[in-house]
């Protein structure tokens, strides 16, 4: 997917928007949709109305946020992931609890690099005004592209969660997001990072990249 | 559907998903096309009809109540179109309204034979479990498409909108012509394996809606009524500030409308009696009869009904029904002037003969002397009542429930419960589904007012003859129909029985907090009201008569 960069300050809506409608189409408990209006873009998306879960997503972007400050230069990847609870094996030496992944979810984000001296603080709401009305032009160019993305981004997304279903295990009674799940970050170089991907999709077999 | 090889419950409770199946999505699709006029109740329990697919909408839609489903056939395609309705840009003098499907959804279990039965216990299970997933993603693309936007306009700012959002429900749909077809994509969803078959949903849309502007903004090229009469809104009409805090006012109104809708010459091409369903042949395959013609939002259609008193800051416009005063808000349409039913009649050269508010104006305004052109004027604007009376009691009704057919709440709750017993199985099996019916929706909807292309012949007849028969009344009549019976109507002849009127009156009074059973005391009261409002028009005119004896001189 050719993807635009992303600035900082928008980073947090788009995390938000893609988190979110991944989990909405896995959280087979009981639900009650709450539509979400982004406020950069002009999309609505579909939250869970779990609290829990917006307080752990709110958390897992703020690490991400965090991460691209220390590593600007660096691809960095949110990876979502649900599994399943298998066999708690009390051996001698470990108490293993084993996951196993049934899908996993990679969203990375090129996020615009900019020089020195432009930006602030990353997750600043701030844009940077540049004089002239071609920046502006440009910036909303920008900003129609990534919105257009991003839409095409949730509409692969759906498409992805239809596809493939029979993989999903069957739905605890529970309310909210019945599978647990979890959310990590990772980072690698440019050289090393595209074989660590590959290896992943090997692995799991799911074209579920999202770049 | 037959049962190769099926035992009875496991054939039973697929049909039961497949029941559910389809109320849910078209629960999904309305909710987020079709703005609903009462507020939706989010909060608090969620009922056990709501747990279906696990996905809690809150209480479905008024138009969902009157969707007669018992004898629908689940192998029939659920066809739903959204139609963006706009005024027409040619239209002279009346309102040509442009219809256009921007979005159709197909729901259907595709059957096939030739699929190799899923046999054991969880295969209604498994299509359980998908079709969780397919709704949800149902849900998210409603959020996505185009056609969204448009929804969200109209909820937002109902007086600025220069278009409306209709819906259409079928078993089968003619088909677009080419240049439709080739402005609009098609989305399919990925199928969800079933008992011998397919659940699938997909849907055709128009993916650019740029030209229907549905941006501009509504309340500039308005005309200036140099008759205007004032309004309620304005200080000599606050007399009655009972009038305006009353909520039982606009109790008749709606009802006024729809009746002058039918027997108005002015009518619509697309006045709700004919309808959206000119294209459901038979009683048979109309399944979903339910979709009013024109879901008018009361945009378009509450401008018209306030007319007679125009407030001020908005001239009135003679042509466009999209002006609005801006205090008219859905509750506030009891600011509306209590409305005479038996003031219709004086209108010479107006031939709708039913808008109540029409009635006050000219009557009042004849009594003045005022200019000749005055009734034309009056006319021409009532003649918007009327036009916007029906659309707006159309709106009340399409958002309480649509008066299609005749049927009562009580047997549509069949198909809305099932008889089966609950299992092992997380699907919300509604055992004792016992929800009160509601109040807006517990009531028989009188044939009478199934406007169906069908009877509006029979309603027509009614109120034009009864129309011209009280045209002949004087005020004296309106006396004596506010004392005689509680609910005001423009006509009551519309009505073939009391207790259907009665029933009228529950259904649009359920629709909304404001219409409630109307008493004598209430009618002594909209007496009195009309009564000061004559006098502040005569002395209006009157002073206005001196001022141009004065300037002519």
């Amino acid at each position: 997917m050719n993807c635009e960069d992303v600035e900082h300050f928008e980073i947090r809506e788009v995390l938000r928007c893609i988190l979110h409608t991944i989990l909405f189409h896995r959280a087979l408990g009981l639900v009650r949709p709450k539509d979400i209006d982004l406020e950069l873009f002009e999309i609505t998306y579909v939250q869970c109305g779990d609290v829990e879960l917006e307080r752990k997503i709110d958390e897992k972007i703020d690490q991400f946020i965090d991460r691209v400050e220390k590593h600007p230069n660096k691809k960095n990847q949110i990876c979502l992931s649900f599994y399943e609870v298998k066999n708690k094996q009390a051996t001698w030496f470990t108490n293993k609890v084993e996951r196993l992944h049934w899908e996993q979810w990679y969203i990375n984000l090129n996020v615009a690099q900019h020089p020195k001296g432009h930006l602030g603080k990353s997750h600043s709401s701030k844009v940077v005004v540049d004089p002239g009305d071609i920046a502006t032009e440009a910036r909303s160019a920008r900003r129609g592209a990534l919105e257009s993305s991003l839409r095409d981004v949730l509409f692969q997304i759906i498409r992805f969660v239809n596809e493939k279903k029979d993989h999903v295990p069957p739905i605890p009674n529970l309310e909210g997001v019945s599978f647990p799940y979890e959310i990590t970050i990772s980072s690698s170089s440019d050289s090393a990072f595209g074989m660590d991907m590959f290896k992943r999709m090997l692995q799991t077999g799911h074209p579920t990249m999202l770049s | 559907m037959d049962l190769h090889g099926y035992p009875q419950a496991e054939h039973g409770r697929f049909e039961q998903i497949l029941n559910q199946f389809l109320l849910k999505s078209l629960h999904i699709i309305l909710d987020s096309r079709v703005p609903a006029n009462r507020p939706s109740s989010r909060g608090g329990e969620i009922k056990k009809s709501d747990k279906w697919f696990n996905l809690a909408l809150g209480d479905r839609p008024a138009a969902m109540d009157s969707l007669s489903f018992w004898n629908r056939s689940l192998m029939e395609p659920m066809i739903i179109d959204i139609i963006l309705v706009q005024e027409s840009p040619n239209s002279s003098s009346t309102d040509m309204f442009t219809e256009t499907v921007v979005e159709r959804w197909i729901v259907q279990y595709d059957s096939q034979r030739s699929l190799a039965p899923q046999i054991g216990d969880a295969s209604y299970k498994k299509t359980y479990k998908k079709s969780i997933i397919l709704l949800r993603s149902v849900y998210s693309t409603l959020r996505l498409l185009p056609a969204y936007k448009a929804f969200r306009k109209q909820s937002s700012s109902k007086q600025n909108c220069n278009f409306e959002i209709n819906y259409k429900i079928c078993s089968f749909s003619s088909p677009f012509s080419r240049e439709e077809e080739e402005s609009m994509k098609k989305y399919s969803f990925t199928p969800v394996d079933a008992q011998q078959g397919r659940l699938s949903v997909s849907v055709i849309y128009r993916e650019d809606l740029s030209d229907f502007n549905l941006d501009a903004f509504v309340s500039c090229p308005l005309e200036i009524i140099t008759d205007y009469v004032g309004s309620l809104l304005t200080d000599p009409m606050r007399a009655f500030p009972s009038t305006s805090s009353e909520k039982s006012r606009p109790t008749s109104f709606p009802i006024r409308g729809k009746q002058s809708n039918s027997s108005s010459p002015f009518q619509r091409p697309h006045s709700w009696t004919s309808g959206i369903h000119r294209d459901v042949s038979t009683q048979q395959s109309q399944p979903f009869s339910g979709s009013p013609p024109l879901y008018r939002s009361p945009s378009f259609s509450r401008l018209r009904s306030e007319t007679a008193p125009m407030s001020i800051p908005h001239p009135m416009m003679a042509r466009s029904p999209r002006y609005l005063s801006p205090n008219l808000s859905d509750p506030s349409r009891h600011s509306l002037p209590p409305l005479s039913p038996r003031n219709t009649k004086y209108d010479p050269s107006s031939h709708e003969s039913s808008s109540g508010i029409r009635s006050v104006r000219r009557h009042d305004s004849l009594r003045a002397g005022e200019l000749s052109n005055t009734p034309i004027n009056v006319s021409q604007k009532l003649s918007r009542d009327a036009k916007e009376d029906s659309g707006r009691f159309s709106s009340l009704l399409s958002s309480s429930s649509s008066p299609r057919v005749g049927f009562s709440r009580s047997s549509s709750r069949l198909s809305f419960q099932d008889d089966f017993g609950d299992s092992d199985f997380s699907c919300p099996f509604i055992v004792d589904d016992v929800d009160p019916p509601d109040s807006q929706t517990s009531f028989l909807l009188p044939h009478s007012l199934n406007l169906d292309g069908r009877n509006s012949s029979d309603v027509s007849s009614q109120t034009s003859s009864t129309a011209k028969k009280s045209q002949d009344a004087a005020v004296g009549a309106l006396v004596h129909m506010l004392r005689t019976a509680p609910p005001l109507r423009k006509d009551s002849s519309y009505y073939t029985s009391h207790s259907s009127k009665i029933e009228i009156e529950g259904e649009v009074g359920a629709a909304s907090e404001f219409f409630k059973p109307r008493k004598t005391s209430d009618a002594l009261e909209e007496l009195k009201v009309y009564k000061e409002m004559k006098d502040i028009l005569l002395s209006k005119s009157g002073a206005r008569v001196a001022g141009k004896e004065n300037t002519g001189t």
